[in-house]
């Protein structure tokens, strides 16, 4: 029972929010590769969501076009998400490896990516009086990945369903530190990076009188 | 001989690019930088609507020079009416601003004793009755007057109650409506306008300006619950922005508010109640980001000293912190920027009032005691009609106009609004959805995809129906297929 290909699995876990990611822990299945095609789809959905959607529903700006915030809006954000689940769940006696929380979270995420690109689609059909139906899509596709996300760190690490809130509320502190330290970290390297340049600058000027 | 016959060629080439340039170098060009503002609040180059033909000062005149002059006033018979304020008279030039017509600076009272202006600040003269309306400041009255200089009556401090009696009465501006009723401004007045009636009698206050909700009133509010008496004496009040200008067109009477530190009411439209058209549209006049001064390290916020409604209904606000005149059309859409902060001509040091007359502008400056006029370009031109023509609902009318003015200037984002009415009213659903978008107006968009997706399933509903159809049922037959082939298969497997 239960052979399934590997994408016959994203499928099942999908589609099958309470026994999903049980079952999917118990066959020992799942595929780096594929979550990480999942990742690499929500950020594509992220920049067809921020530039590609139908001109009745918001002009983007489109004078300067940065990669970065659709990168932290997609990669970044999962990355903190994976690095910050683990690192709060193996103190609190989770069951669950890095690469299992990658590939868990990662599925979970399709509701959620299929909805960017139907409404997308959806947004170069319908007008703004209509504007109804991508509302409701996009609360389906983002209610239905939270269930899944809450579904997939419950078997991962094998808790109790209030345990998992308390780790999810954790993880989401946890993100929020690590975020914090990065961006100060950047603007420390930033400074030295200044500091550097203008020592360099400095003796240039020195060798050129 | 060969040789300088082979660089022939290349010296006539030099000579031509050099030709080419030469216009651009000698094209006689605003002493400013003339831009206007995209869909994002961004300045960016435009076309001028406006050039600075000449300054005209009093010598020009021939009156000997003006100090500091405080108003300009254009009347009916297109004669200019200019407060001299420093010498105590009001100069009337005619309409080509070449000579005086006259000089106001004795009137004869009824009873036939003589008086004199002292420090006249705003000037205004009814088309109805024919009469001069002096702000007659220094001497706390208003002075009203025929053309030849005899006294109809005199407006003095009110001796009412709902005029506070320990304030002075010292006019700034004043304007008259069609009913003869007379308004005010007074430099120490908040409550607004003072209003008289054709008589003389002081009738009330007229369209007090309103105060900015900020959080700091709102945090003094609640501290002032708790606060003494003596304490809150002690306080800065929170009083609104009293009306620096007036302007009056037809019905309605436009005032402006010089305050730089509050945003509420700079620029109002009343009616005759003394509401506010205006109150409701989130405008802004002015610079949108008001630009920082390095050489006195504040910024340049906008002061509005002085309004104008040009006959076509366009509103000319005078910006004195940055010498520039921003004027926008009846619905209060920025059509263009002119003036600047200059000794040139064009530049202001002190900008006072401002006045339209035809499709001139007249800016009275009152550091340079001159009046610089603007004339209309031809680009200016074309933007006035084709605003009028869309304003009044003339979308199509106005459609040539529009390419025309972004044959110019494709930067002009209005046009680009007109352009996609007025295909949107033609008909031209697809070409209406291009200019709005590149208008970056999405409900404009969204009104013309609406009427196109309408038209696009009319024509073509019957080839979508029998498409999606006959996909349905290709879809269907082929899923049943594969479960009957599986469902066939695990059959087998049982049986085997």
């Amino acid at each position: 029972m239960m052979d399934l290909t590997q994408r016959q699995w994203v499928k099942h876990a999908v589609t099958h929010p309470v026994e999903g990611f049980e079952d999917m822990r118990w066959k020992k299945s799942g595929s780096l590769k594929i979550a990480f095609f999942i990742v690499f789809l929500l950020f594509v959905g992220q920049v067809f969501d921020g530039r590609l959607y139908g001109f009745q529903f918001g002009v983007p700006y489109d004078k300067t076009f940065s990669i970065v915030p659709y990168l932290v809006k997609s990669v970044v954000l999962f990355a903190a998400w994976v690095v910050g689940n683990w690192s709060v769940c193996t103190l609190l006696d989770g069951e669950g490896t890095m690469k299992n929380i990658c590939i868990y979270s990662a599925y979970a995420l399709v509701p959620y990516i299929v909805q960017l690109f139907v409404n997308v689609l959806l947004s170069h059909v319908l007008i703004r009086d209509e504007a109804v139906f991508i509302n409701v899509i996009r609360i389906i596709g983002v209610g239905w990945s939270v269930i899944l996300l809450f579904s997939a760190v419950r078997s991962v690490h094998q808790y109790s369903p209030g345990k998992t809130v308390f780790a999810v509320i954790l993880t989401i502190a946890a993100m929020l530190i690590m975020l914090f330290l990065l961006v100060l970290f950047m603007s420390l390297v930033q400074q030295i990076w200044i500091f550097i340049l203008s020592v360099y600058t400095e003796i240039s000027y020195r060798f050129r009188v | 001989m060969n040789k300088r016959l082979k660089l022939l060629p290349l010296v006539l080439s030099g000579l031509l690019l050099l030709a080419g340039m030469s216009p651009a170098a000698v094209y006689a060009d605003e002493p400013y930088d003339v831009y206007n503002y995209d869909r994002w609040g961004e300045a960016i180059p435009s076309q001028a609507g406006y050039t600075a033909e000449r300054s005209i000062s009093g010598r020009d005149l021939g009156v000997g020079p003006m100090e500091e002059p405080s108003d300009l006033f254009c009347d009916h018979e297109g004669n200019f009416y200019i407060a001299d304020t420093g010498n105590d008279r009001i100069i009337v030039a005619d309409n080509a601003l070449e000579r005086t017509v006259r000089i106001y600076g004795r009137f004869t009272m009824p009873d036939g004793s003589e008086t004199s202006l002292s420090k006249p600040t705003g000037v205004f003269v009814s088309e109805e009755r024919d009469w001069l309306y002096i702000a007659d400041n220094q001497n706390s009255r208003v002075l009203v007057s025929d053309k030849e200089g005899n006294v109809i009556m005199e407006v003095e401090k009110p001796e009412s109650d709902v005029y506070d009696q320990q304030r002075t009465f010292l006019p700034q501006k004043v304007i008259a409506d069609k009913a003869g009723n007379i308004y005010v401004v007074l430099n120490n007045i908040t409550t607004g306008a003072a209003m008289f009636s054709p008589a003389g009698d002081f009738t009330g206050f007229y369209g007090a300006n309103r105060v900015e909700p900020t959080a700091e009133i709102i945090t003094n509010y609640i501290k002032n619950i708790f606060r003494s008496d003596e304490k809150k004496a002690s306080m800065a009040r929170n009083v609104p922005s009293g009306i620096s200008g007036f302007d009056i067109d037809g019905d309605f009477i436009f005032t402006c508010s010089q305050s730089t530190t509050q945003t509420t009411d700079t620029v109002k439209k009343l009616n005759a109640a003394g509401k506010n058209i205006f109150a409701g549209l989130e405008l802004a006049f002015g610079d949108y980001t008001p630009m920082y001064d390095t050489a006195h390290n504040k910024l340049m916020k906008p002061a509005i000293v002085d309004i104008d409604i040009s006959d076509d209904g366009s509103i000319n606000c005078l910006d004195r912190t940055t010498g520039r005149i921003f004027q926008y059309d009846e619905e209060c859409n920025l059509m263009f920027i002119v003036g600047t902060k200059a000794r040139q001509v064009g530049g202001f040091d002190t900008a006072a009032a401002v006045e339209s007359c035809g499709d001139r502008l007249f800016v009275l400056d009152s550091a340079k005691d001159t009046i610089t006029v603007f004339t209309e370009t031809s680009f200016g031109a074309i933007v006035h009609e084709a605003t009028a023509l869309y304003n009044d609902g003339y979308y199509e009318e106005a459609l040539d106009p529009w390419y025309e003015v972004l044959r110019r200037d494709g930067n002009y984002r209005r046009a680009y609004i007109g352009v996609a009415s007025a295909l949107m009213r033609k008909g031209d659903y697809k070409g209406a959805m291009k200019y709005a978008k590149l208008a970056d107006a999405p409900k404009l968009y969204d009104k013309a995809f609406e009427a196109y997706r309408r038209e696009f399933l009319g024509k073509h509903f019957g080839k979508i129906a029998a498409g999606s159809a006959v996909l349905i049922v290709a879809v269907t037959v082929i899923r049943r297929r594969k479960k009957h082939g599986t469902a066939a298969a695990e059959t087998e497997e049982k049986e085997e």
